[in-house]
């Protein structure tokens, strides 16, 4: 099965030009033309309006282009946003299956009307109460559409009545429980370690570096950056290092010799490779040839002539 | 309240090394896991179950349980091949759903009636090592009464399936853990979990550390240990078996709370330490696990003495015997 790249997912507010005429430069795996949080409730009809034109100028250098659209918007929001160009919709305060389902049911007929392939469109789903934590299993098998699910975790905080603390971290167990029911489920959990994802805000590079190898660490396999600057290191800490790539080359010679030997368990430098080990050596190593080749793909487009910029409003 | 049975130690290792097998009943384990899983290479699946049913009194002479960890695809022909007079122990990897332990279950109660063994001896060990087994956990672990152990949720499995390289801390498996020591405990059964004591160097000899973890374990509520390499089963049996000061101590808690029985309080202070039913029940706890331990012992050391006698008889000892 081809492995999904999606390191790094952009939020852009579609009403920052700016921000949507750089977003396409950031090397993210995916842009997400924001029509919620990053917008302000007077422009939300405005904002609808600058949806269609900013698809493909934010998906000229290969990121995958998502909608994130407003839950008690959802059906002019879903209809301003689906055009060819989009790899799907991110759908934000789902705390139920019928939800998945409302949205899903409208994507299927904006597909056939605006000539999208039926069933083409991802989701990406945000879980932000309780209530969407505790019935995760429903919503994430919901529709085979979902590929990647997170938490946005200060709307949870304030729907736990939590104001959180930056050292006590209240969502390790809802965290847990989004990896796990994710993961079983085939959808890729997403998110960065505490306090990040509650409280974002300018860090060094290697700050975000260390915080989006936490996040892997946990199980998450991208993050949703609300900066341009966040992009190269989630991208980096999500990508195998060339130590990792090596060591694991290793590991499969040293297991391969084994095996020919008679056994399947071997020490290595004080460890013991036997074929869960093996195993994970395969996905790394796999892991990394999906990044080469997600990367080769946007520096290709991105060496394309470039598209002219939205003009400002 | 489970009865506890005395897992401190054991060792797992592939049935093909024969000098594993030959030599695991001088390591001292209270139980020995006969791999047919991960450690055996792919062509040699057939002929290592052939080696079980022979294997299984050869790592008991050292009065260790003879455990077997069989593969998750080949049920039927690994069942088969193992589940003989002085197996205590199926365990199943990469356990997913109720249906696949009901399943062994079945099977497993076919073939004790054949072959003439006490209906229910075989227990089941459900290993969960995947996300998918952790959503499952509390209708696997509650699938057969001959699941008796209950845990885990790490690993190298685990971390694979949650697509996280192994030995950079244990910060992705607190959830699973918990939600597996929860379903263990509501079902009264015994935990198979630690506390986090991060082994990122991903050793599996370093004697030390397997002392702490047992130790930190022990103080934790659990019982169960085992590992990979004969350097951490003295350890593993010291760390999990309370120390003469600890047993001393839990005599001496129980006195001062008979005490006060007769003098009707709930609890008293003694030097800042509190002495109540909960210390009481502790210390009897206490007690009665190391009772356990040191019967658990005896029988090792009985087994042992009749083995190298039975040895010594017919033919001169071999070098390394003694």
């Amino acid at each position: 099965m081809a492995i999904l790249v999606r390191r790094s997912n952009l939020l852009a507010p579609i009403t920052d030009t700016e921000r949507v005429n750089q977003a396409w430069q950031s090397d993210a795996d995916a842009i997400t033309l924001d029509l919620e949080d990053g917008v302000v409730e007077t422009r939300k009809a405005e904002a609808r309006g600058l949806v269609k034109e900013a698809i493909a100028l934010a998906g000229q250098g290969g990121a995958e282009v998502f909608v994130r659209v407003n839950a008690a918007l959802l059906h002019a929001d879903l209809d301003a946003s689906v055009w060819p160009g989009i790899c799907g919709i991110m759908l934000p305060r789902v705390a139920s299956a019928a939800e998945v389902a409302e949205a899903v049911e409208q994507m299927t007929a904006l597909e056939r009307r605006r000539g999208l392939a039926a069933g083409a469109l991802e989701l990406i789903v945000l879980l932000e109460s309780a209530r969407g934590v505790w019935d995760i299993r429903s919503i994430v098998t919901a529709s085979p559409r979902i590929t990647q699910v997170g938490l946005d975790e200060s709307d949870l905080a304030c729907d736990l009545g939590i104001t959180p603390l930056p050292e006590y971290d209240p969502h390790v167990y809802a965290r847990g429980r989004l990896v796990i029911e994710a993961t079983a489920a085939k959808v890729q959990p997403i998110g960065i370690t505490y306090p990040l994802g509650v409280h974002p805000r300018r860090l060094s590079a290697a700050e975000i570096h260390r915080m989006s190898t936490g996040a892997r660490n946990l199980g998450m396999k991208g993050v949703l950056c609300p900066d341009p600057r966040w992009v190269a290191p989630v991208n980096a800490a999500f990508t195998p290092t060339a130590d990792l790539v090596a060591y694991n080359k290793r590991v499969r010679e040293v297991f391969a010799g084994a095996v020919a030997a008679g056994t399947a368990a071997v020490p290595l430098d004080g460890r013991m490779i036997d074929v869960p080990v093996d195993e994970w050596a395969k996905v790394v190593l796999a892991m990394a040839d999906a990044c080469d080749a997600r990367d080769a793909q946007k520096r290709a487009a991105r060496a394309m002539p470039a598209l002219a910029p939205l003009q400002g409003h | 309240m489970a009865t506890h049975q005395v897992h401190r130690s054991g060792l797992t290792m592939p049935v093909v090394t024969r000098r594993f097998v030959d030599h695991a009943w001088r390591r001292g384990c209270d139980f020995i896991n006969l791999d047919l899983e991960d450690s055996v290479p792919q062509h040699l699946k057939a002929h290592a179950r052939g080696l079980i049913k022979d294997a299984i009194p050869v790592v008991r002479k050292g009065g260790a349980e003879a455990f077997t960890r069989i593969n998750h695809d080949y049920v039927h022909a690994d069942l088969d091949a193992i589940v003989w007079p002085g197996l205590s122990k199926v365990n199943y990897p990469k356990a997913e759903t109720a249906e696949e332990i009901r399943l062994l279950d079945a099977v497993i109660t076919r073939l004790e009636r054949e072959r003439g063994i006490r209906p229910g001896t075989v227990e089941i060990g459900a290993n969960i090592e995947t996300a998918t087994g952790v959503a499952a956990a509390y209708d696997i672990a509650s699938a057969s009464p001959r699941v008796k152990e209950f845990g885990g949720g790490t690993g190298y499995d685990m971390s694979r399936d949650l697509g996280v390289e192994m030995f950079v801390g244990f910060e992705q498996f607190a959830y699973g853990k918990g939600e597996l020591e929860l379903a263990a405990r509501a079902l009264g059964l015994e935990v198979r979990a630690a506390p986090f004591v991060a082994n990122t160097t991903g050793s599996v000899s370093d004697a030390d550390r397997a002392f702490r973890e047992a130790q930190a374990a022990r103080k934790c509520g659990f019982r169960l240990g085992g590992g990979l390499n004969p350097a951490v089963v003295e350890p593993q049996n010291r760390g999990f078996t309370p120390t003469a000061e600890e047993v001393e101590d839990a005599r001496w808690v129980l006195e001062r709370h008979r005490e006060l029985s007769r003098t009707g309080d709930m609890w008293i202070a003694i030097d800042g330490r509190v002495i109540d039913r909960y210390e009481a029940a502790r210390a009897r706890d206490t007690l009665e696990w190391a009772a356990l331990c040191a019967e658990r012992d005896r029988e090792k050391a009985e087994a042992v003495l009749r083995t190298r006698a039975a040895m010594a008889e017919p033919a001169p000892p071999t070098s390394g015997d003694s």
